[in-house]
């Protein structure tokens, strides 16, 4: 299971990382990047959901 | 209420009932529609329309939307459209990165101390006059590397400005606006100079130090300036007003606050959902455009409607919900003109908040006080915020 950032639908609103910084980095311009490959437990599903509800651009999918 | 003096309002705009209650009035623009055409506005209210737009800036021009308010350079990053509008974000982003933010912070932590600790003795104080209005105003000025004793001029020019009728609508400005934004621009203009021959440690001069393909000139630099005073000073302003409203009036949930410190972060972005200090986006349609079903023609004059689209994703969605804190609002806009400002204002209120409940952790609104804001207007505000509480005396201790 992996959680991708859109770059290219991301504005850098930085809630993702302000809220989930263990599973997501500010860059230099506060956009927002995973860290690592993304790759994410089942026990880190709901973290990760909590940053998809919290992006206001929709930017972040979980994939299966 | 009944005793207040209201002058009869003028239009479908000027009559919404905001002063005293923001979730009847953002219920008034939400009524007739997600998308509908009141006295020449095109309203754009549901959470859908808002971000169909924020979605096609190719269509929902902000440049045209800010050329008639009579600013003598171009509103930089504001009022630039695509494919522009990318290399000055590219250049500016990492400026007011969260990053950045964070170096300056012990700073001004300091500076709010300092501010609060000038009523922490008296027992009461007006939030906006002694505290709200001060604050932004010297953040700006510490990252620009301005002098802090220009604070009250500054303020001063910067109020004229904003709340000049008319100020997002498209009647232009007022003589004493346009008197404001001359002596601002000349003093920004006078800075510029300076800062090029003398570089300090700023925002400022990092701008005015960009070469090659990135340098700024100065009627960029100064319209960067100039957004930054009037899109970054009030709205910081309004919300710390909002934010101290609802901890003053409501005593339960300021005690959560104080004794939780980490509810600060939940309970600022719930308060910047429903009370937005800047809630409508004005934007220009380039060609005909269908939105929710309905045709916006080209050329239409269009109001994206913030404030109501934070209002529908929830039940009881016009009140505090700690637990739905995270899910987000569209306060600061979306898409490619994201406001800029954005980290810089949220640290500014979690600093403002921890350092006043460190220093006065018990306060309410001043007896009988009902707080209304400004309106009509393009910004919205308190008018005042007294509030009361029981000064500590030295003999109590205290951390």
């Amino acid at each position: 299971m992996r959680v991708v950032v859109d770059s290219g639908v991301c504005t850098g609103h930085g809630r993702c990382y302000a809220l989930v910084p263990e599973l997501f980095e500010d860059d230099e311009w506060g956009h927002s990047s995973v860290r690592g490959d993304g790759e994410i437990t089942e026990a880190q599903r709901p973290q990760a959901g909590r940053a998809v509800a919290a992006c206001p651009e929709r930017a972040i999918t979980i994939l299966d | 209420m009944s005793t207040e003096t209201v002058e009869q309002p003028t239009g479908f705009f000027e009559a919404a009932p905001l002063t005293f209650d923001r979730a009847e009035g953002w219920r008034y623009f939400r009524a007739p529609g997600e998308v509908y055409q009141r006295d020449g506005i095109w309203f754009l209210t549901s959470h859908a329309a808002v971000r169909f737009a924020h979605q096609h800036p190719e269509i929902f021009s902000s440049a045209k939307a800010f050329d008639n308010l009579g600013s003598p350079v171009t509103l930089i990053p504001l009022a630039v459209d695509p494919p522009d509008h990318v290399r000055y974000r590219r250049l500016l982003d990492p400026l007011f990165a969260p990053r950045v933010i964070g170096a300056i912070e012990p700073e001004l932590r300091r500076q709010v101390r300092e501010i609060i600790g000038a009523f922490a003795d008296r027992g009461s104080c007006d939030v906006m006059e002694d505290l709200a209005n001060l604050f932004p105003t010297q953040v700006f000025l510490t990252l620009f590397g301005l002098p802090l004793e220009d604070r009250d001029t500054f303020i001063d020019w910067v109020r004229t400005i904003v709340e000049a009728p008319g100020s997002t609508a498209s009647d232009g400005a007022t003589p004493e606006a346009a008197a404001a934004g001359a002596a601002l621009f000349g003093y920004l203009q006078d800075f510029i100079v300076a800062k090029r021959a003398h570089p300090g440690d700023d925002v400022l001069s990092t701008i005015l130090a960009m070469s090659g393909d990135d340098a700024f000139s100065d009627d960029e630099v100064l319209g960067l300036c100039f957004l930054f005073t009037l899109a970054g000073l009030d709205t910081v302003t309004a919300v710390i007003g909002f934010v101290l409203a609802r901890l003053a009036g409501d005593g339960e949930l300021r005690q959560r606050v104080v004794d939780d410190p980490d509810l600060t972060g939940p309970v600022i972005e719930e308060i910047l959902r429903l009370e937005l200090p800047a809630p409508f986006t004005p934007r220009v349609v380039l060609s005909d455009v269908e939105v929710c079903g309905v045709t916006i023609p080209a050329g239409s004059f269009v109001f994206l409607v913030l404030a109501s689209a934070n209002r529908e994703d929830r039940d009881n969605a016009d009140d505090i919900d700690l637990a739905q804190a995270d899910r987000g609002h569209l306060s600061f806009g979306g898409g490619i003109h994201r406001c800029l400002g954005s980290h810089l204002a949220r640290r500014e209120l979690r600093i403002v908040v921890e350092e006043l409940h460190r220093m006065i952790p018990a306060y309410s609104v001043a007896e009988g006080y009902v707080p209304r804001i400004h309106w009509p207007s393009g910004t919205l505000h308190l008018t005042s915020l007294p509030i009361t509480f029981p000064v500590r005396s030295p003999a109590s201790g205290g951390a």
